[in-house]
């Protein structure tokens, strides 16, 4: 099926956003269990070690192979084949994402476990958005432009409205651990699966379920660590209470149906992550609020949750927020600029070092060395014409190698899913 | 895998019958409307010369298509 490619990067990050409303449902009467409800350090080993059993085996029914591809590359991303082992080269990006994802779900646990309402504070993480268009800036070849900054403010601060609750207790402590602990954990995380769903493995892209797998892998490995450090030092015993609740059929249960249903949010986030930027695509995630509502609304008829404020007050707030998460969401969207160049180059000059002066202007996504016509094609995003003037045109210029050049906006495209 | 862009020129008021049709090409992954001297980009991804062959082929039966320029890929680097 090809759809417009614009439609593609926000079917799939909304798409995640909703499996992962529809998770923090589950998760709230997985959590809600008596084995999880006092312990929640216990939670969050077990989920990530019945994850990393679960998300193999959905791995492994997506390996197999129907009319010469496999499920996975059928139904959630063209770039999987099956199962493999990590490479060298992506060890390092996978150890980060793992030690981050672990770090991330303790200081989520840490937080739960001493606030009464943890939407008081949790609502403070939707801020990661502003960390990453900071990051960004230092470490992406695609600085944020204004409106990438103004838009991910207007989605940050309409979904705090949207998420806070005024009944909570607001202590300190806890929303320090957000600010030190889980918003730079869940940047970096974001980054550097980012970062591996751009590599290349084997000359081809790097897909999303592989990434996704080895993540669950590693972070259950540092949970653990981190998890028995933690019974030292407090002589607890949460890592073998929380081993022992996981073999029990029951909560095994319970948990593979959240992990499982993580696994397909995450797969579908990853690929957006190779799409797009990772603040952009946080920005999108915040949806996630949004669809959480009739989620809500289930539990609450279900007898899950009790506890669902109506006070009108209340109500207005969250609706305001709600707008404001749209509007951000639609600014974004529409305002890109995509297009191809056509370069030629002077005759006797390496192709290879031109290749690598184009790639190294801001706002390049594709260099690509042609036969034919021209000598390059290149692909560039920007999010004003202004800017791709003032960054890729006047740089272009200045490569001595460029003979002559044809810029041609993308005025509607395209792309097989 | 062999990609390669195929720049066409079309005929006036025929690229949005001419769209659908490309849509139904097998190995057309992406398809691009751009201002300029070209009208519509497509890449295509295909696994010998000869499949290239019979997409151009096909490109150049669809109706409003008056001429393809194609462009094999050698070398690439890519954010995607």
């Amino acid at each position: 099926m090809i759809i417009r490619k614009k439609y593609l990067f926000y079917v799939l990050a909304i798409t995640s956003s909703f499996i992962t409303a529809a998770v923090t449902g589950i998760d709230s009467f997985v959590g809600g269990q008596s084995a999880f409800k006092y312990d929640p350090w216990a939670f969050a080993f077990s989920l990530f070690f019945v994850g990393a059993i679960v998300t193999f085996l959905i791995a492994l029914i997506l390996s197999i192979k129907f009319k010469g591809k496999s499920v996975g590359a059928k139904i959630l991303d063209p770039s999987f084949k099956q199962v493999r082992m990590v490479q060298k080269s992506e060890m390092k990006y996978h150890l980060v994402a793992g030690l981050m994802n672990a770090i991330n779900t303790v200081g989520y646990c840490a937080i739960v476990s001493t606030v009464q309402d943890p939407s008081v504070i949790l609502s403070f993480s939707q801020i990661v958005i502003l960390y990453l268009l900071l990051m960004e800036s230092i470490t992406e070849k695609d600085v944020p432009t204004l409106v990438e900054v103004q838009s991910s403010i207007i989605v940050t601060f309409g979904a705090i409205l949207a998420s806070i609750s005024l009944t909570g207790e607001f202590q300190w402590l806890p929303i320090i651990i957000v600010f030190l602990v889980v918003n730079p954990t869940w940047a970096v995380f974001s980054i550097y699966q980012r970062k591996l769903k751009i590599m290349r493995i084997h000359n081809k892209p790097n897909d999303s379920i592989n990434i996704r797998l080895w993540n669950v892998v590693f972070s259950c490995i540092f949970t653990s660590v981190i998890l028995f450090i933690f019974d030292i030092f407090t002589s607890g015993g949460h890592l073998i209470a929380a081993f022992t609740t996981s073999i029990n059929l029951y909560y095994f249960l319970l948990l593979a149906l959240t992990m499982g249903t993580t696994f397909f949010a995450y797969v579908l986030y990853i690929r957006s992550l190779g799409m797009g930027k990772a603040s952009v695509n946080n920005a999108l995630r915040a949806s996630t609020i949004i669809f959480a509502i009739p989620f809500s609304i289930i539990l609450l008829q279900l007898g899950v949750i009790t506890d669902f404020s109506t006070d009108p007050v209340m109500l207005i707030i969250k609706v305001i927020g709600i707008v404001m998460i749209v509007m951000g969401i639609i600014s974004f969207a529409l305002t890109v600029v995509k297009a191809y160049i056509f370069v030629t180059v002077k005759t006797g000059r390496p192709l290879r070092e031109t290749m690598q002066k184009l790639w190294n202007i801001r706002g390049v996504t594709h260099v690509t060395i042609t036969t034919g016509k021209y000598d390059f094609v290149v692909k560039v995003s920007t999010r004003t014409l202004m800017k791709g003037y003032e960054r890729i045109i006047k740089k272009l210029d200045e490569i001595d190698e460029v003979n002559k050049y044809r810029w041609a906006s993308v005025l509607k495209d395209w792309e097989k899913i | 895998m062999i990609s390669a862009y195929i720049l066409i020129t079309m005929q006036p008021g025929k690229s949005d019958k001419a769209i659908k049709e490309m849509r139904q090409i097998d190995n057309v992954a992406k398809i691009s409307i751009i201002a300029g001297e070209y009208d519509i980009v497509v890449r295509a991804q295909v696994k010998n010369l000869e499949e290239l062959l019979d997409v151009t082929d096909k490109l150049q039966m669809v109706e409003g298509v008056n001429k393809t320029t194609t462009q094999i890929i050698e070398k690439e680097i890519s954010l995607q």
